[in-house]
């Protein structure tokens, strides 16, 4: 899946964070390249959406560097980002609740330029056009009028992807875009994750429990440990990594998605 | 019920409503001016209608920041107050004429706004709240203490304009029409739903390119000129000003109250609750005229409680869809089911 | 040098008194996540009806702090079932309002019952003290005394008796308090209560060193939500801190910045307010966190 282009997308160097005395995040070297569907796996506090914060720009990092499309991107604010092509899911679903889905989508795609412009601009057809496509891509045209506070787990993910999807962007960042989701669901969404990569050359970065998603969906995984880089490569290498089963178990294990 | 409102709906009943409330406003001064000798419309009347003009064009502002970004402003009045003393200082000190005093106590607002803006517009929910409070509070000691400038307690009297009622009430009324305007244009446009935006999830609107920082100082400065303009006017009219009455406490919990009372984040949420809430304190007073205060507090607290999204947010809620419900609608498409939704409130 | 020392010596006696008084906005804010705006207006009450128990009776306003805290325990009992539990887990816009509602209410009733002529009252502490060139007011000393010894009543109280730690435990997680067994609405009532009473018995002490009138609270409240921004919530040590800070601040830059009167001190405590809160959000000692859920 990959492209084999030699410049990353987006790549983080020596990236720490403190919260305090506690390091969330210490000295995380990585890099994302187009077209790869990387995963991102880690117990429970490793640090993972720490991590997301910090590359959608939500969050500061203390030391290190973040680059996007080879630009600097540490000290840029979180609407520049995503101006360049950068979105994001979260793990905590932040859907507009109260507004529809088609309101959603539509709040999810910003213009560029002056804000005081915009004070005499509507919406084009053409992003509603856009909105539309997209829901129904992402199967949600029965909800379409529909308060998105009110729909299920899994359509509010679905959603979320949705939204993210807006503003056509070249990477996008999927905070456990399956949890509390059916198993039927799930599957859509590897299958959408999967057509957005191979058809439209997405790149993805996804932060999952869910090991089966990760194995078949990656190209590439890597693993966050107390904030720290555990390990890197193919899902298999990875699953077969001591240090990483040790940090699962060590932990408690996660539920039942270790097992294989 | 269900009755009317299908036939409510079936034949757009809301737009003619509103017509008939645009035509109401405009037709008196026409009356008076076709008969002046008649006394239908009296000078007392036309200033009742300034004054409710006046109330209504400030809680229009607040809505701006306080409705549609959801940033609660509590001391929106020290801009309504910095027009005052603006204008006031620049005719009796600098002995400009009207407009041009007009037009520089509002930019002395905008001045303000923006500073202070950019300090407060960073705090969350009640911190932004009450650091707004602070400034007007504050804002009422430093103009008492900067006596030279702004006469202090004893106050500044503004050269008069006697015997215009008519003006004044025309001019209100032109200011309220395109207050109402820009708070349409404003939500109906991208800039507007961005605000709303803003309001419903600001982390997750800045992650999906709203450039929340410069949204929020963009209406903040926008309310802040339109009540300084509101404050040289009523400056002007009331010929004297001092601290006490012109950072007075009640400017606040009116435009508040106003708002809830109309839907907050309504365009027509401040015309409905503060024609409501006018009429209600006139019969309060009738009545009540020594506890008048401790019932408006009473009132306060049962619109709070009772009726959070206000009589058109509640009237939107039950029938969304139709011209009430978009225009009035407190999101920009009302929910569609009849509950009212209490679960959703603390998630 | 004297100017000096006398200001700090005012200062901390001004400041004690600001942390006995900012001690139940701060904790109801802690425990309940609501701010109370009407906090100003329960200190005048208190007052006034020390005032009144004075003019009526005759008592030394000092000695009527037992029979306040009484009173207004039970005040703020029924108030909270009544009102404040309404608004706790709703949006924090609702319960400013609803306080600010309140306040609205008492300070008018105030008036109308007792009408806007400031009042005053005197105690038997009157005098001072002198040492070399500064001289000690025997009656903010007496404060002084009051409100350490009530502030370390509540601080060993809430250490150390099963209420006071249930109380704390809601604090920190209202949902793990209520799995163990926390009746979190009677706790939330005595808390409520508690709070009141104390805040009631700060405009006891405040009585005999300021004009009583129905809209002195709105200035207090103010500076309350300035100490609790610089203490954090629910934090004794930090808002006898933040107190003294306040109190030595307001102090100072009345002895200091010439011609000004005591309405310096709101300004000030706006100003460090709005410093605090934008510098550091959390808080000077973290802690803030904002109120309500959203």
């Amino acid at each position: 899946m990959t492209t084999g282009a030699s410049e990353p997308l987006l790549a983080g160097h020596n990236v720490s964070k403190y919260f305090g005395g506690l390091a969330a995040l210490s000295n995380v070297d990585f890099a994302v390249y187009p077209g790869e569907v990387m995963g991102l796996i880690g117990p429970n506090g490793s640090g993972k959406t720490t991590l997301f914060d910090c590359l959608s720009r939500v969050q500061n990092i203390d030391r290190g560097q973040i680059t996007f499309k080879g630009e600097d991107i540490t000290r840029k604010k979180p609407f520049q980002v995503a101006h360049m092509g950068l979105s994001r899911t979260f793990q905590v679903i932040r859907v507009y609740r109260k507004l529809t889905v088609l309101e959603n989508m539509l709040l999810s795609r910003q213009w560029g330029g002056l804000g005081i412009i915009k004070l005499f601009h509507s919406y084009p057809k053409k992003i509603e056009d856009r909105a539309r496509d997209l829901i129904h891509f992402l199967l949600l045209d029965a909800v379409i009028e529909e308060q998105a506070g009110r729909l299920s787990g899994g359509q509010q993910r679905l959603l979320e992807l949705g939204m993210a999807l807006m503003p056509d962007p070249d990477l996008i960042l999927l905070d456990e875009a399956t949890s509390g989701v059916n198993p039927t669901l799930i599957e859509t969404i590897k299958e959408r994750i999967v057509e957005l990569n191979q058809n439209y050359n997405k790149t993805f970065l996804l932060i999952e429990h869910n090991i089966q998603f990760i194995g078949d969906l990656c190209n590439r995984v890597f693993v966050l440990n107390y904030g720290e880089m555990l390990a890197e490569g193919t899902p298999d290498h990875i699953m077969n990594n001591e240090a990483v089963i040790e940090a699962y178990f060590g932990m408690g294990g996660d539920d039942d998605e270790l097992g294989n | 019920m269900t009755r009317f409102l299908s036939t409510w709906r079936k034949y757009h009943l809301g737009r003619y409503l509103l017509l008939l409330l645009i035509l109401y406003l405009l037709a008196l001064p026409l009356v008076q001016i076709m008969a002046p000798d008649r006394k239908l419309v009296t000078n007392s009347l036309l200033f009742s209608f300034t004054q409710l003009f006046m109330l209504i064009t400030l809680a229009s502002n607040w809505n701006l920041t306080g409705g549609f970004t959801g940033y609660v402003d509590f001391g929106h009045a020290v801009f309504f107050g910095l027009g005052a003393y603006g204008t006031g200082i620049m005719m009796s000190k600098a002995g400009w004429s009207f407009v041009p005093a007009l037009v520089g106590g509002a930019v002395v607002a905008i001045i303000f706004a923006l500073f202070i803006g950019s300090a407060t517009l960073r705090l969350k929910g009640p911190y932004f709240s009450i650091a707004m409070l602070g400034t007007f509070v504050a804002m009422r000691e430093i103009v008492r203490v900067m006596k030279p400038l702004t006469g202090g307690g004893t106050g500044l009297t503004l050269p008069p304009y006697l015997n215009r009622p008519l003006f004044y009430y025309v001019t209100l009324a032109q200011v309220i029409l395109v207050v109402i305007f820009i708070s349409w244009l404003v939500k109906r446009t991208e800039f507007g739903k961005s605000l709303i935006a803003i309001r419903e999830d600001e982390v997750g609107a800045e992650m999906r390119g709203i450039n929340t920082t410069l949204h929020k100082i963009t209406i903040f400065a926008i309310a802040a000129f339109s009540s300084g303009l509101v404050g040289g006017l009523w400056a002007y009219q009331n010929t004297f000003i001092d601290p006490d009455i012109v950072f007075l406490q009640s400017r606040t919990v009116d435009m508040v109250m106003m708002t809830m009372l109309g839907g907050l984040g309504i365009v027509a949420g401040p015309v409905v609750g503060g024609a409501v809430l006018y009429w209600l304190r006139d019969v309060i007073w009738a009545n009540f005229l020594h506890f008048h205060l401790i019932v408006q507090g009473i009132v306060l607290i049962m619109i709070v409680l009772f009726l959070p999204e206000g009589i058109l947010g509640t009237l939107a809620d039950r029938t969304g869809g139709t011209t009430i419900g978009r225009l009035w609608g407190r999101y920009l498409t009302p929910p569609k089911e009849t509950k009212v939704e209490e679960a959703e409130v603390s998630s | 040098m004297d100017q000096f020392t006398q200001a700090v010596v005012n200062g901390i006696m001004l400041g004690a008194f600001y942390a006995v008084m900012v001690l139940g906005f701060s904790i109801i804010w802690g425990v309940m996540g609501v701010i109370n705006l009407a906090h100003g207006e329960f200190i005048m009450a208190g007052a006034f009806t020390t005032w009144y128990l004075n003019d009526q009776f005759g008592w030394d306003p000092l000695l009527t702090l037992g029979i306040v805290l009484i009173i207004f325990f039970g005040v703020g009992y029924i108030l909270q079932r009544l009102l404040i539990n309404r608004i706790i887990d709703r949006p924090f816009l609702i319960s400013l309002l609803v306080t600010f509602g309140l306040a609205i209410i008492m300070s008018n009733g105030f008036k109308l019952a007792f009408s806007a002529t400031p009042r005053s009252v005197d105690t038997v502490l009157s005098g001072f003290w002198r040492a070399g060139d500064i001289t000690i007011p025997k009656t903010k000393t007496g404060i002084l005394v009051i409100a350490l010894v009530m502030m370390s009543m509540l601080h060993l109280f809430l250490q150390n008796t099963r209420l006071g730690k249930s109380i704390r435990a809601a604090a920190q997680n209202r949902e793990a308090a209520r799995i163990v067994g926390i009746v979190i609405p009677i706790v939330y009532a005595l808390t409520f209560a508690i709070c009141i009473a104390m805040t009631a018995g700060a405009g006891t002490l405040i009585s005999p060193i300021q004009p009583i009138h129905p809209f002195m609270g709105a200035s207090l409240t103010l500076k309350a939500f300035a100490i609790t921004a610089m203490s954090g919530l629910g934090s004794i040590p930090g808002a006898l801190v933040g107190g003294l800070v306040l109190g030595l601040i307001e102090t100072f830059v009345a002895t200091y910045v010439p011609g000004v009167g005591t309405n310096l001190g709101v300004i000030s405590s706006y100003v460090i307010l709005v410093v605090v809160l934008v510098v550091r959000p959390q808080g000077l000692f973290g802690g803030l966190k904002p109120a309500g859920v959203q």
